[in-house]
This record gives structure tokens, C-alpha cells and sequence, in this order.
């Protein structure tokens, strides 16, 4: 019993141990971001590099507040965020659920051209995007990059949520209609709470790309007062004249720690969806 | 002519319902990708360049011909390569993926949702930051941390982004970083969703752990991660970011030469100014990658069942 | 189906109404004139020309907006009378580019036949496209010769290239560089390639990557780079010289300020020169002007004339001069005292002379690329001089075909 009791203690510190390293290598260039930005003496290079700095400063992290209206970038940046997530997941949600249950002509046709759609770089085709954004006079607008956005994270959303939505027995479905449950309402009750899961990692992957998405936002966006947080730091490090490595590496740990605390919350939920239910057989 | 609904015309109306509430996604999404890859096929077949950038004309399919000399020897080593690193990539990926996520559902681990909070963070921070990070904080020649740390366990300067096989390996190891915490979430989220019975009657009937792993996890995760799957696929095959912001960024180019079709189309068509050029590239591209969709068919339809 | 279609259709409706809202400078002519330039400058140059502008205030209103990917965005918005800027600021070189396209307008337009007469010939010649002039000068630089004074002793300054060799093989070691540079870098190479007496590109726009010069200059410079560290781009280069890691470097202006903030007490010296030819290394040379926009002309005119009057002004040269450590464009600025006085400025203008202006031609564009990989190959992967030279020319030929 005895040696039992140390086997299983062994394996779980083996465990452990591991985690701990696959930790260090998640972390490893955040912490040398993190450790940069806070040291007042050396820059993002240095030659004898430590991870705590001999002499800590906020300074760099000041100059990413006082020389840059970060804050304002911030404002647009969560506005173009949960306006996209709203846009695209109420658009992809319906489709997701019909493309996984409903068979109709023309369904795997679909579902094969959307992932021939989103195998194609939208970067190939920017100049089409900004020809047809120019027509509708949409350059240089917020609503112009929130439709790029959404529409490019459709083809994802739809894809990514179908999956989960075919892993829904459909046993649970039937007793809903059997109980008298309307169509909308089973969806609505039944399916999406048991996707609770998927609906949350999808819209936590098209906030993230909103979020960290630069190309399009410099080149439709101009003026500092629309601009987003992660083209505004693109800018700071773009080019030579202008670089400096440590407030670089401030402002890329400020841009990112709202991201973290979402993902954080939300990863929350998603362990509570699962738990209180799941999607069990 | 009083019938019931006949079951072809129940159909038809059920096609109808279904195109009705896609209507709004698949409508943004031909807006937004669809028209674009078109208008670009126009592109094409014009003579849009530095010399007629307003004034530009059709001029056929003048530019594909032209494209073709860009689908040379060079060309044909980058389809090899994007093979190759696709490959590498996925299985990797897959399979660190799995066992993280396998891991993490062990019974007995109190620090579990710590840990996998910390195996997010990568993709919290923005792609070119992270690849930034990496290029200059860890595989620099001078101030790189895995140079300084080589250096101090071996005392050889490694240049590592310099040869081929390196730089690969080093582009891998970035892309890895990226992309796993996407994939340990959606493996994570399908293991979750496996019943639990399935394996305490497999524990009955004395399956060891792999035994369960190859006969319970896998078929079962299969249907739930195939779309995700099949979407990293494709995210890695048209990987941009990772190699060329490693290796060939105009002005801190490293020596090595990896080029994967998007890389070189890129670097041969599109520092040209000539937009019909360029697009003529792009749309061959896109009838590449529906080949290459063709080839993974098999795998498609599975997931689309 | 025609339910969700009118929706969007709905929809799309509020957005235009949405957007329309949000464009104001527009039709209404009466009220203060807004300017836009788009720069991609050092705030201390864009604080100079604000203070300049004050006086054209409040009828005309001017508003520099620093533009990541300027010269990318410009060919997308160019035409675009809602989007494109007034003017940008930036180096001559992308002028042919747009002048072909047809979004730039001849300043002399605006200003008249000899509206830069008072200029330095070199600068007027490097806005010059076909016969146009498309820029107004503000200031010209080019890369200077830095060396650290704490460990190069004023006798110790190279004077040719071999005398710099001798040095690097002496103080290359315990990770100090003698000497570092973006080695593989175009607009650094460049430098060494006029010391040769070759060029990267004609001003017919004929690459020459694989004339006798370039490639002497490829063949000569690899051993400079076996004594320089493993990158080339400019963080690296620029951190060794501001740790005191590197004791000389090749740079721009703009370094400066950066170096004397970490306590390097920086000292400029002329070009060595190639043994060889005699000749001193040339880097290019980038004129920075202000560039007017066809597009926003008919709207605008009056007010980008007043603005470019202001910014002509001597006055305005010499205090740009002053903070960027570049050489005025104005030949006036050259008898005033506190012009000549200025170390900096007088280094940079010696050196500029003997500069070569950045080609303006469009082929240039595509040679940055390919004399970049050019480069890499042959001081990076140690390919044969020869054959990566041919096949560098031969894409760059390729490249050029394919603009057409």
C-alpha cells in the first residue's frame, strides 16, 4: 500500500515537473519581455541578460502611457473587438447549427468551399478589400473594419463551431421535440448551453484575432485617433529611427494583458459549462 | 392535387430554411472573401501596374503566362518545402497537443487550471511580437538567451537562424509556440466531452492506459477536433508571419533559405508594383490550394459527414 | 431569403449614413482649411514644422499624422480624394514610382518654374523625375563614419579601408567589434559598392548586380563581415555600438541622439577610403521633402501653396538641421554662422556631397530586394561570388520585365 502511495506520488511530481517546464517555455519570451521593460539600465539586447533587473523602472511603461494615446487606442480597439465577436458569431452560430444538423442539398458544397475560403490568404486579396471598402466608402471607418473582420472570422467561426455542434447527440434534441420544444427553443435551450464550450473558444479566438490584428487596421485606418492598439505598437517598433526595444516591449505586455485577463475569465466559464452538464453520451 | 407534402418537397423546404439562417454569415463571408478573390481574378486579367495604375485595361491572360515563369525550379522546392513543413508541423503539433491535453485530465492534479491558464499565454500576445521576441530575445547571435545559454554550456556561438536545417527547426519551434495553445484548448474541450463510463468499463476489462487511449480517446476526439484540425492545417500551409519575419524580412535577412510558396509568390511577384502580376500569382495560388484540398479530400469528408 | 436581403441591405444603408457622418472636412469651403501631411518622422522634426506653421493659423490648419507603411498606403489611397493626404513627407526615392502612377503633381506647378533655384544642386537633382520636380526640400542626409572616442584615439582613424580592416583584426575580440555595420543591407552596402566605383542600378534603369564593381565590392567586403556579428539589421548593429561593444560604426543622423543619450561620447570622421580605387566609400544619399498629392489639389490649392511658402524659409532649414543633425536643403543656410559652426551639421554636408542621391527611378524599387538577398547570400550562406551575382541579376532583370 505503502509503495503504492510513493508510486503514485513519484508519477505526480513527474507530472508536475513537466507542467512546470512546458510552463517555462510558454512563458520564456514573456518573461524576457516582462524583465526588458522593467529594467531602467539595459536595452532588449543586452550581453549579459538576467531575468530580474538590476535596477527596476515603470519609466518605459510611462512613455507607452504619456507618449502615445493608448488609452484611446484601447477604447477602439475593445470597441472593434465586441462589436466583431457580436457580429460574427450571430451570423456563424445559425449557419454552424444548420451546416452540422440539417442535411439539404448543396450542404457539403458549403462546408468544402468555406474551407477552400479560409485556406486562401485574405492578405492575397487586400487590394480587392480595399477596392470594394472604397466604393462603399467605408475606408478610414471603424464599421469598415468591423466588416472585414467579421466576415473574414465567419468562415473560421462556422468551421470551428461545426464540429462541436455534430457532437451533440441528437438524442437530446429529439426528446426536447417530443416534450413539445419548438425548433428556436431547442437551440436556444438545449443545444447552445451544451456548446457553451465551443461558443467560448470561438469567441475567444476572433476577439483575439481583432485584437492583434495590424495589417488591415494600418492600412485602412489612418490618423492616431482611430487606431488600434496592436498597429499602434507595430509602429513603434517599425522602424529605425523611431525603435526603442524596452517601451517595444512595454507596450507589447500592455497591449496583451487584457487578452490574458479575458482569457482567464472566460477560461473559467468554459471549465463550469463543461462540469455542469457537458456534453455526455 | 390535394397530396401531403411530398418528402422531395419537404426537402426542398428544408434546403430553403437552411439557406434562410445561414443566409447572414454566407452572406458577409461572399461580401468580404468571396468577392475579393474574384475581383482579384478581374485583376488578373488586366495590365494594372506602375504605368496604368488608373488607366488600366484588359489585356487577357497576358499576366498568367507571364506567372508561370515564376512556377520555375524555385517554385517547385517551395511546394516541396511547404509540403514539408505542413507535415512537420501538423504532427507535431498534434501529437504534443494530445499528450498536454491527456495530461491535463489526470485525475490527481490540484494545479491543473493554473497550468493550463499559462500554456494560453503565448496566444494572448500578438503574432509579430511574439516572433520578434523570439528572433531577437532568444536566437540572436549576440544577445540571443539561447545563444548566451549555448555558449556558457558548450562555448560555441551558434548562429542559428543562419543555415537551412536550423532555421527550420528554429521557425518550427516559434510556430509550435504559437499555434499549441489553440490546439491543447480544442483537444482539452473534446476530451472533456468523452464519457466517462467508456473508460471505467474499459478499466473493468483490464485496457491498459494506451489501449484506452488508442480505442476510446482517439476514435471519439476524431469527429469533435477534425474541423479544427483541418483549419490549423490550413492555417500552417499558408504560414506567413513565422518565416518570413524569422528569416527574410528586407533588411535583416538571416542567410538561410526556407521559402514556402506564400514566401517566394511574395518576394517574386509582389514587391513589383504590378497589381495584374501579382494577382495573377494569387489566383494560381488559390487554384493550387484547391488542388491541394482535392488531395486531402479523403480527410475532408470525414469531417464533413 | 428576400427578408434577410432587405435586411442588409438595411443594414449597409446605416453604415454608409453612419460613415458619410464621420467625414467632415468635406464641401463646405468656407470655414478653416485642414491640411493633412503624413510623415513617418522623429517627433522633434514634426514639432519644428508645427512651430513653423503657427503663423498660417487659424485659417489653415495643418496636421502631421506619422503613417506606419506609408509608402504601401499611399499606392492604395493615393487617388482617393477622401483618404489620400494633402502632402507626405518622406525621401525622394518612391518619386518615380508615384510619379508614374500619376498621383503626385510637379511642385513647380504650385510654386513656379524656378521654385527651387535657391536650393543645393544635389538635392534638386535627386526630386527630379523625368524632367519634374516633385518634391520641396526640407533637409538632405546620408550615413556618417561614428567612432567611440573612448576607445578609437583620434590617430587612430582610419583613412582607408585596409587601415579599418587592421583595426578590426586587432580589436575584434572578448565580444568587442571593431567595427560594425548592417553589412548585408542595401542601403549600408551601397556605400562600399560607389567606393568601388559600381552602382546597383543605372539611371536608365539597368540593374549592373553583376558588373566587375559590384562584384570586386562583394569580393573585398566579405572579409570586413567575418569580423562583424552574424545579423544585419539594425538592432543589433546599433545596440553593440551603444553598449560600447563596437567601437566604430557606419549610421545615420538619427542615431545620434540615441547614442549621446546612453553617455557615448561619439566622434564623426570622414569616409575611408578604398585602397584599391581611391575612391571613399559613398553611401546614398535621401532627400527629405514634401511631396503634394494630384488628388487633393483642386481642393485645396491655395492652402498647400501658403504651407510650402512657410516651410521654404530658411529659418525653417536651419532649425530642422538643428534637431535632426541633418544638412539644410536651402544653400543660403551655408553662410550663416551657427550653420558653419555646427560640427554635425558641416560633417553631414561634407559627406552628402561626396553621397549619391538614392536613384528616384521606379526599377529601384524592386532592387532593395534583390540586392538585399544579393547580399545575404554571399556574406551570410557563403555562396560563390559569381553565381549569386548572375542570379541576383538575372531576378532583378526578371523583377523589372514584370513591372512592365
Amino acid at each position: 500500500m505503502k509503495k503504492r502511495s510513493f508510486k503514485r506520488f513519484a508519477g505526480g511530481m513527474l507530472i508536475n515537473l513537466f507542467f512546470i517546464g512546458c510552463c517555462f517555455l510558454a512563458l520564456l519570451p514573456i518573461l524576457y519581455a516582462l524583465s526588458v521593460s522593467l529594467d531602467a539600465k539595459g536595452s532588449l539586447l543586452s550581453s549579459n541578460f538576467s531575468f530580474i533587473p538590476k535596477e527596476f523602472t515603470l519609466g518605459h511603461y510611462r512613455k507607452v502611457f504619456t507618449s502615445e494615446p493608448v488609452l484611446l487606442w484601447f477604447s477602439n480597439t475593445l470597441l472593434l473587438t465586441a462589436t466583431t465577436m457580436i457580429v460574427a458569431m450571430s451570423a456563424a452560430v445559425p449557419a454552424a447549427y444548420v451546416l452540422s444538423r440539417k442535411r439539404f442539398a448543396g450542404r457539403k458544397a458549403v462546408l468544402r468551399i468555406l474551407l477552400l475560403l479560409y485556406s486562401f490568404p485574405s492578405i492575397l486579396s487586400m487590394f480587392a478589400i480595399y477596392k470594394l471598402m472604397s466604393t462603399l466608402g467605408l475606408i478610414n471607418t471603424h464599421i469598415g473594419l468591423i466588416i472585414i473582420y467579421a466576415g473574414t472570422m465567419s468562415v473560421f467561426a462556422v468551421l470551428n463551431m461545426k464540429g462541436y455542434f455534430s457532437a451533440i447527440p441528437v438524442e437530446i434534441e429529439e426528446a426536447g421535440r417530443i416534450d413539445g420544444c419548438s425548433d428556436f427553443n431547442i437551440v436556444t435551450k438545449i443545444v447552445l448551453p451544451l456548446a457553451r464550450p465551443t461558443l467560448i473558444v470561438t469567441g475567444v479566438m476572433i476577439a483575439n484575432f481583432v485584437w492583434n490584428e495590424y495589417i488591415f487596421s494600418i492600412n485602412f485606418l489612418t490618423g492616431s485617433d482611430r487606431m488600434t492598439l496592436a498597429s499602434g505598437l507595430y509602429s513603434l517598433q517599425a522602424t529605425e529611427t523611431s525603435g526603442s526595444w524596452p517601451v517595444f516591449a512595454a507596450a507589447s505586455l500592455v497591449v496583451s494583458f487584457p487578452v490574458l485577463i479575458f482569457f482567464f475569465l472566460s477560461q473559467k466559464h468554459m471549465i463550469s459549462g463543461l462540469t455542469s452538464g457537458g456534453v455526455k453520451g | 392535387m390535394m397530396r401531403k407534402a411530398s418528402p422531395k418537397q419537404r426537402r426542398g423546404r428544408q434546403t430553403a430554411i437552411a439557406y434562410l439562417v445561414s443566409a447572414p454569415s454566407l452572406i458577409l463571408i461572399s461580401l468580404i472573401v468571396v468577392f475579393p478573390i474574384l475581383y482579384t481574378g478581374y485583376i488578373s486579367l488586366t495590365n494594372m501596374n506602375t504605368y496604368h495604375w488608373f488607366d488600366f485595361e484588359i489585356i487577357g491572360l497576358r499576366n498568367y503566362e507571364r506567372a508561370v515563369l515564376v512556377f520555375d525550379s524555385g517554385f517547385l522546392s517551395a511546394l516541396l518545402m511547404t509540403v514539408l513543413w505542413t507535415g512537420v508541423n501538423m504532427a507535431l503539433q498534434l501529437v504534443i497537443a494530445f499528450l498536454i491535453a491527456n495530461l491535463l485530465n489526470i485525475r490527481h492534479l490540484p494545479l491543473r487550471n493554473v497550468y493550463k491558464t499559462v500554456l494560453m499565454f503565448p496566444w494572448a500576445m500578438p503574432g509579430y511580437v511574439s516572433i520578434l521576441l523570439w528572433k531577437i530575445g532568444m536566437f540572436n547571435s549576440q544577445f540571443g538567451l539561447l545563444t548566451q545559454w549555448m555558449e556558457a554550456l558548450s562555448g560555441l556561438t551558434v548562429r542559428w537562424l543562419q543555415n537551412d536545417l536550423s532555421a527550420f527547426l528554429c521557425c518550427t519551434v516559434v510556430n509550435l509556440w504559437l499555434a499549441l495553445p489553440f490546439m491543447i484548448m480544442i483537444m482539452d474541450g473534446g476530451l472533456k466531452s468523452i464519457d466517462r463510463s467508456y473508460y471505467e468499463s474499459a478499466i473493468l476489462d483490464g485496457a491498459t492506459p494506451l489501449q484506452q487511449a488508442v480505442s476510446i480517446t482517439l476514435p471519439c476526439l476524431k469527429p469533435i477536433i477534425g474541423p479544427s484540425v483541418m483549419i490549423t492545417l490550413f492555417t500552417t500551409f499558408k504560414q506567413f508571419d513565422v518565416i518570413y519575419l524569422m528569416t527574410q524580412q528586407v533588411g535583416s535577412q538571416t542567410g538561410a533559405h526556407i521559402h514556402t510558396i506564400i514566401t517566394y509568390a511574395y518576394e517574386n511577384a509582389f514587391i513589383a508594383n504590378n497589381y495584374g502580376y501579382s494577382s495573377a500569382i494569387s489566383i494560381m495560388i488559390f487554384v493550387l490550394l484547391i488542388v491541394f484540398a482535392q488531395l486531402t479530400n479523403r480527410r475532408t469528408r470525414e469531417v464533413n459527414a | 431569403m428576400r427578408k434577410f436581403v432587405c435586411a442588409l441591405m438595411a443594414f449597409s444603408l446605416l453604415l454608409l449614413a453612419g460613415c458619410s457622418g464621420n467625414q467632415t472636412n468635406q464641401a463646405g469651403q468656407s470655414g478653416p482649411v485642414t491640411i493633412t501631411v503624413w510623415h513617418d518622422k522623429e517627433d522633434a522634426i514634426i514639432a519644428v514644422l508645427e512651430e513653423a506653421l503657427k503663423a498660417l493659423e487659424p485659417n489653415i490648419h495643418v496636421v502631421f499624422e506619422k503613417k506606419t507603411g506609408m509608402t504601401e498606403s499611399l499606392k492604395l489611397v493615393g487617388n482617393d480624394r477622401n483618404t489620400a493626404p494633402d502632402m507626405y513627407l518622406f525621401a525622394h526615392d518612391k518619386i518615380g514610382v508615384y510619379a508614374e502612377m500619376g498621383i503626385l503633381t510637379p511642385i513647380t506647378e504650385l510654386l513656379g518654374d524656378d521654385a527651387l533655384a535657391g536650393y543645393v544642386p544635389l538635392t534638386v537633382k535627386g526630386v527630379t523625375y523625368k524632367e519634374h520636380v516633385y518634391q520641396v526640400p526640407l533637409y538632405f542626409e546620408t550615413l556618417l563614419f561614428m567612432y567611440n572616442k573612448k576607445y578609437m584615439a583620434h590617430s587612430d582613424i582610419p583613412s582607408t579601408t585596409e587601415e579599418l580592416y587592421a583595426y578590426m583584426q586587432r580589436k575584434t575580440k572578448y565580444g568587442h567589434y571593431g567595427f560594425v555595420e548592417q553589412h548585408s543591407t542595401p542601403y549600408y552596402a551601397a556605400g562600399w559598392i560607389h567606393g568601388f566605383g559600381g552602382s546597383l542600378i543605372t539611371n536608365t534603369g539597368v540593374p549592373c548586380l553583376d558588373s566587375s564593381q559590384v562584384k570586386a565590392t562583394l569580393a573585398y567586403h566579405k572579409k570586413f563581415v567575418d569580423y562583424m556579428p552574424g545579423e544585419t539589421e539594425y538592432a543589433t548593429v546599433n545596440t553593440l555600438f551603444i553598449e560600447g561593444m563596437a567601437h566604430t560604426t557606419i549610421a545615420g543622423p538619427w542615431f545620434i541622439p540615441t547614442v549621446r543619450e546612453a553617455g557615448i561620447d561619439v566622434g564623426i570622421a570622414p569616409m575611408p577610403v578604398v585602397d584599391e580605387t581611391g575612391l571613399p566609400l559613398a553611401p546614398y544619399s535621401g532627400i527629405q521633402g514634401l511631396h503634394v498629392l494630384k488628388v487633393k489639389i483642386q481642393q485645396n490649392k491655395d492652402s498647400i501653396i501658403k504651407v510650402l511658402e512657410v516651410l521654404m524659409k530658411p529659418e525653417v532649414s536651419v532649425a530642422l538641421a538643428k534637431v535632426s543633425g541633418c544638412a539644410p536643403a536651402v544653400e543660403s543656410c551655408y553662410t550663416l554662422e551657427e550653420v558653419i559652426s555646427d560640427p554635425l551639421i558641416m560633417a553631414m554636408k561634407q559627406t552628402a556631397e561626396i553621397a549619391i542621391p538614392m536613384p528616384n527611378i521606379p526599377e529601384m524599387d524592386v532592387m532593395w530586394t534583390v540586392t538585399g538577398n544579393l547580399l545575404t547570400n554571399v556574406n551570410m550562406s557563403g555562396q560563390d561570388v559569381d553565381t549569386a551575382a548572375s542570379n541576383a541579376q538575372k531576378k532583378a532583370l526578371e523583377l523589372i520585365e514584370a513591372m512592365k
